[in-house]
C-alpha cells in the first residue's frame, strides 16, 4: 500500500504513454493558438457600418475617411498600424503594430480589427460614446 | 450471468455511484470539470472481472447517477454516457489486444483520453457545432484528463493488488 512501491509498479510503457499524452495536448495548444489567434484579414468599420476588408498578407497603405475625420492605415509584414490620425490625442497611432486584436479610433468612429476570414453576421455596435 | 456476478456488479456499481456523487463535492476550477473518480471502479472491474462487468458497472453508474441528479436524458447524461462507454471500450480493447504491456496507469490514461475525445466529439456534434471553441478547449481537457487519469490509474493499481492478495474467494468465482 505504500506510495513508493506503487510508483515503482508503473511500467515503462505507462510512462511513455504518459509522456505522449502530455506532449500531444501541449503541442496542440501551441498549434491551435497559432492558427486561431492571428487573424488573416484586416476589417475596417466606419461608424459601425461601412466595411473595408484587406488581407493581412498584402502590404498597402490606405486612407480611411469618415464624417468625423480620417486615418492612414498601413499594412505591412502581416501587421497593421495607424500612421496618421486626424484626431487630437493620437491614441491609435501610439498603439503601434498589431497582428491581433483591434485599434479603435473613437473620435473618428473608425475601428480596425484583425479577424479571421469569416465574420459573425449579427455583430453590430450598440452605442458609441466619447 | 451467474448470480454471484450480479451481486458483484451491483456492489461495484454502488461503489462507483458513491464516488461519482462524492466527487461533485470536490471543488474544481471549472464547474463542469470532474476528476472521474468512478473510473477507478470501472478500471478495477475491468482488470479483475473482465470487459462485460466493467461495461455493466459503468452503464449502471451513469444511469443511476443521472436519475439521482435529475439529469436523465439531458446533455450531461449524454456526455457522461458517451464518455463512460467509450472509455471502457477503449480500455477493454487495449487490455485485450496488448494484455501485458500496460499497467493500470497506462490503461487509465487511454481510458481518460478516449473519455475526453468522445465527449468533445459529442459536444461538438450535438451542442456546440462550432469547431473553434472545441479546438481551443480540447488540449486543456486532454492534459487535465492525463493528470486525473494518472492518479486514478495509481489508485486502481493499489485496489487491484489488494483485492488479488486478499480475496481467493473473489478470484475463484471469476467467470
Amino acid at each position: 500500500m505504500n506510495l513508493r512501491k506503487t510508483i515503482n509498479s508503473i511500467g515503462l510503457a505507462d510512462w511513455l504513454l504518459m509522456a505522449i499524452f502530455v506532449i500531444i495536448p501541449l503541442a496542440g495548444m501551441v498549434f491551435i493558438n497559432s492558427i486561431i489567434s492571428s487573424g488573416s484579414d484586416v476589417v475596417i468599420e466606419i461608424e459601425g457600418m461601412d466595411k473595408y476588408r484587406y488581407p493581412l498578407s498584402d502590404d498597402r497603405v490606405v486612407n480611411i475617411k469618415s464624417s468625423h475625420g480620417s486615418l492612414n492605415v498601413e499594412i505591412r509584414g502581416r501587421k497593421v498600424r495607424v500612421t496618421e490620425a486626424s484626431c487630437a490625442n493620437k491614441l491609435c497611432e501610439r498603439q503601434g503594430w498589431l497582428d491581433k486584436g483591434a485599434i479603435i479610433c473613437l473620435p473618428n468612429r473608425i475601428s480596425i480589427t484583425v479577424g479571421g476570414p469569416q465574420e459573425p453576421k449579427d455583430r453590430t455596435v450598440d452605442a458609441i460614446t466619447g | 450471468m451467474q448470480s454471484q456476478d450480479r451481486y458483484r456488479i451491483a456492489l461495484l456499481s454502488a461503489y462507483a455511484l458513491a464516488l461519482h456523487g462524492f466527487e461533485s463535492l470536490i471543488p474544481m476550477p471549472i464547474p463542469w470539470l470532474r476528476a472521474g473518480l468512478s473510473n477507478i471502479i470501472a478500471l478495477t472491474t475491468l482488470v479483475l472481472f473482465g470487459f462485460r462487468a466493467a461495461m455493466m458497472v459503468t452503464l449502471t453508474r451513469v444511469m443511476l447517477a443521472s436519475l439521482l441528479t435529475g439529469s436523465f436524458l439531458g446533455p450531461s447524461f449524454i456526455l457522461s454516457l458517451g464518455g463512460g462507454v467509450s472509455s471502457v471500450a477503449a480500455s477493454g480493447l487495449v487490455l485485450r489486444v496488448l494484455p501485458n504491456i500496460f499497467g493500470t496507469v497506462g490503461i487509465s490514461l487511454i481510458g481518460a483520453f478516449f473519455h475526453n475525445i468522445s465527449q468533445l466529439l459529442i459536444a461538438y456534434l450535438l451542442f456546440i457545432q462550432k469547431i473553434e471553441p472545441v479546438l481551443i478547449i480540447a488540449p486543456f481537457l486532454i492534459l487535465l484528463g492525463t493528470v486525473t487519469g494518472f492518479v486514478n490509474g495509481l489508485v486502481a493499481g493499489i485496489l487491484v493488488r489488494n483485492l488479488k492478495n486478499s480475496g481467493s474467494k473473489i478470484q475463484n468465482s471469476n467467470k
